[in-house]
């Protein structure tokens, strides 16, 4: 397999169950160097199994994972040091200072004296904390403690960053920045990103999307490409009765459920939608039409949408509060 | 860069980061402060005149030593319990509020990292044990040098062991809370069965001890490793051993390497 050797991850035929119940199966994925990958999927798609298995964390029960070539199970240390990793929590000690917490990582990592100064200062500049060095991390924001979190897990010149939903409870000034700094880093130094995202315009900005679902990796392709393979506009709209409902959904037994009661329907065709208007505009309660986007591309493969998981689950936010 | 300047340099890190965060922990500072002052001198010099080998109104035996010299060294094993068994806590810490994760992902091997956490746990415990040294005037203890480093090397490897002891207990326990428990569970307990606070004396024959104290109190002292690494820490400061004065240090050494195997395993396994 010589690609293996150009990819930045590559995961050939996982699988992986915790105690029977199939979390992965037969996963395999290929993002090359230098290119970045959002990673989409459903609560319990088996998102999070895939990230542990690609930081080492999880072994899988069948398959290889390689990190710039390196297969991670056999060679563990030297796929480590080549990945830098951004949690969905925090991780960093907050007892410690910015420049502590960040001498730590050079040390653990490995790097000596010179290298640990020097990077030292450049990551604190990339994410504007310099003038915060001192600080203990405790007293820092939300968004300082994120940008602190991406400046060490670049420290050590990682070839490929590991993000898990890395803006999370962030505000859109905040994220914006976050992105910037990303960005930068793969202009300047062809750093593959790997990204967990519940933002659209997030994994819209990334070169392929990957989309899992039940354990099974269900569509890898460029944004643009799966808008036109999965790309239709979709309907949502709330019935007005049992009634209504009943009968769109004898028209078009295809309708999704959605949140709130209402179905969402694809727009197979522009008549389509007249139909449904004439016929049951009258019956309708509400009525969206959603043009096509990677949302209704999400919604048309796993049958859920983005928004709704994040609000049932705020995993980050009920974390965080419990924290405090 | 080779494979072994990385590995000091990853275990120097996490060590080094147990020191400061204990240093930064006014908690426990105080605590390992206030401990043998209470212990040591309230206690310690609130019984010395009734420490004399008494039992119904007869003197049946002499230990050649007051209360304060015979509690001194089971004061210092208190202190270096307290904080090695409450190292759990560090432990659980790193495991709820997700720094673990950012070394599990590091290229640092899984012992390497247990044991710098150990190695940190055990440098500030033996520290703690080492601010009752200081007390040993106030307890008429004299010590040469050589006796201050046959203690320290005791300490360290007592400390390393109920450390590692600590995280096989915090590798059991899911929250803070189920670990407010222990020190009133384990560490008393084990404390007050050690002879710690009174003598077992090995010059009178099992049935003269019974008669002095109840069989199963015996028992208990006897099968309590602590009472042992109590013995060892005696031998080492005022020379006074209740038992083969090699079982102590036998024992502590032995408690170290089994409990941080222990460790290793769980910690490996998580």
């Amino acid at each position: 397999m010589d690609n293996i050797e150009r990819s930045g991850i590559l995961l050939a035929g996982i699988s992986h169950a915790y105690s029977g119940r199939k979390a992965l199966d037969n996963v395999s994925l290929a993002l090359p160097l230098g290119q970045s990958m959002a990673l989409l999927g459903p609560n319990g798609a088996g998102k999070s199994t895939l990230l542990n298995i690609l930081c080492g964390l999880v072994k899988p029960d069948k398959g290889n994972a390689y990190l710039a070539g390196v297969d991670i199970s056999r060679h563990s240390d030297i796929a480590r040091r080549q990945m830098g990793v951004v949690f969905q929590d925090d991780s960093l000690d907050d007892r410690l200072s910015a420049w502590e917490n960040l001498e730590f990582h050079g040390l653990v990592y490995g790097m000596d004296r010179k290298s640990r100064a020097r990077r030292i200062d450049e990551v604190l500049e990339l994410v504007e904390l310099t003038e915060w060095a001192e600080n203990p991390v405790r007293s820092f924001s939300g968004g300082m403690k994120r940008r602190l979190e991406i400046a060490r897990a670049l420290m050590h010149e990682p070839k490929i960053l590991i993000l898990d939903e890395p803006t999370v409870g962030l505000d859109a000034q905040t994220r914006a920045k976050i992105w910037s700094y990303l960005n930068q880093q793969r202009r300047d130094h062809a750093l593959t990103v790997f990204v967990t995202t519940h933002y659209i315009e997030e994994a819209e900005s990334c070169d392929l999307i990957c989309v899992i679902d039940k354990g099974i990796i269900q569509a890898t392709d460029s944004p643009s490409a799966l808008k036109s393979r999965f790309g239709k506009g979709i309907v949502r709209c709330l019935p007005r009765d049992a009634e209504t409902r009943r009968r769109l959904l004898a028209k078009w037994p295809a309708a999704q459920q959605l949140a709130d009661d209402r179905l969402g329907i694809t727009i197979e065709s522009k008549a389509m939608l007249d139909d449904l208007l004439i016929e049951f505009g009258a019956a309708l309660k509400e009525i969206q039409i959603d043009e096509p986007s990677l949302e209704t591309v999400f919604l048309a493969i796993t049958g859920k949408e983005m928004r709704e998981r994040e609000e049932i689950n705020p995993k980050g936010r009920a974390k965080r509060n419990k924290r405090i | 860069m080779t494979k072994l300047s990385i590995l000091r340099r990853g275990i120097y890190a996490i060590w080094l980061r147990e020191i400061m965060r204990s240093f930064r922990d006014r908690g426990q500072l105080i605590g390992g402060v206030s401990r043998p002052i209470i212990w040591l001198l309230i206690l310690g010099i609130g019984l010395n005149p009734y420490f004399r080998g008494e039992a119904y109104g007869e003197v049946r035996f002499v230990i050649p030593f007051t209360y304060l010299q015979f509690l001194f060294p089971a004061v210092i094993v208190l202190n270096i319990m307290y904080t090695s068994i409450l190292f759990a806590v560090s432990m659980i810490w790193d495991r709820e509020f997700g720094f673990l994760r950012e070394v599990l992902v590091s290229p640092l091997p899984r012992w390497a990292v247990l044991f710098g956490k150990i190695l940190g746990g055990s440098s500030v415990a033996t520290m703690h044990g080492f601010l009752v040294l200081i007390l040993a005037r106030f307890a008429d203890v004299t010590l040469s040098w050589n006796q201050v480093g046959v203690a320290l090397c005791l300490m360290f490897l007592l400390a390393f062991g109920l450390t590692s002891f600590g995280v096989i207990l915090a590798a059991r326990v899911r929250s803070f809370e189920g670990f407010g428990v222990f020190s009133n569970t384990i560490i008393l307990p084990l404390y007050f069965c050690s002879s710690s606070v009174f003598p077992l004396d090995p010059s009178l024959t099992r049935t003269q001890m019974a008669a002095t104290y109840p069989e199963w109190l015996v028992v208990l002292v006897q099968i309590n490793p602590i009472t042992y690494a109590v013995d060892a820490l005696r031998g080492a400061l005022i020379g006074y051993n209740q038992f083969d004065p090699w079982l102590g240090p036998g024992i502590i050494a032995c408690g170290a390497v089994l409990f941080f195997t222990i460790a290793l395993v769980d910690f490996k396994r998580q």
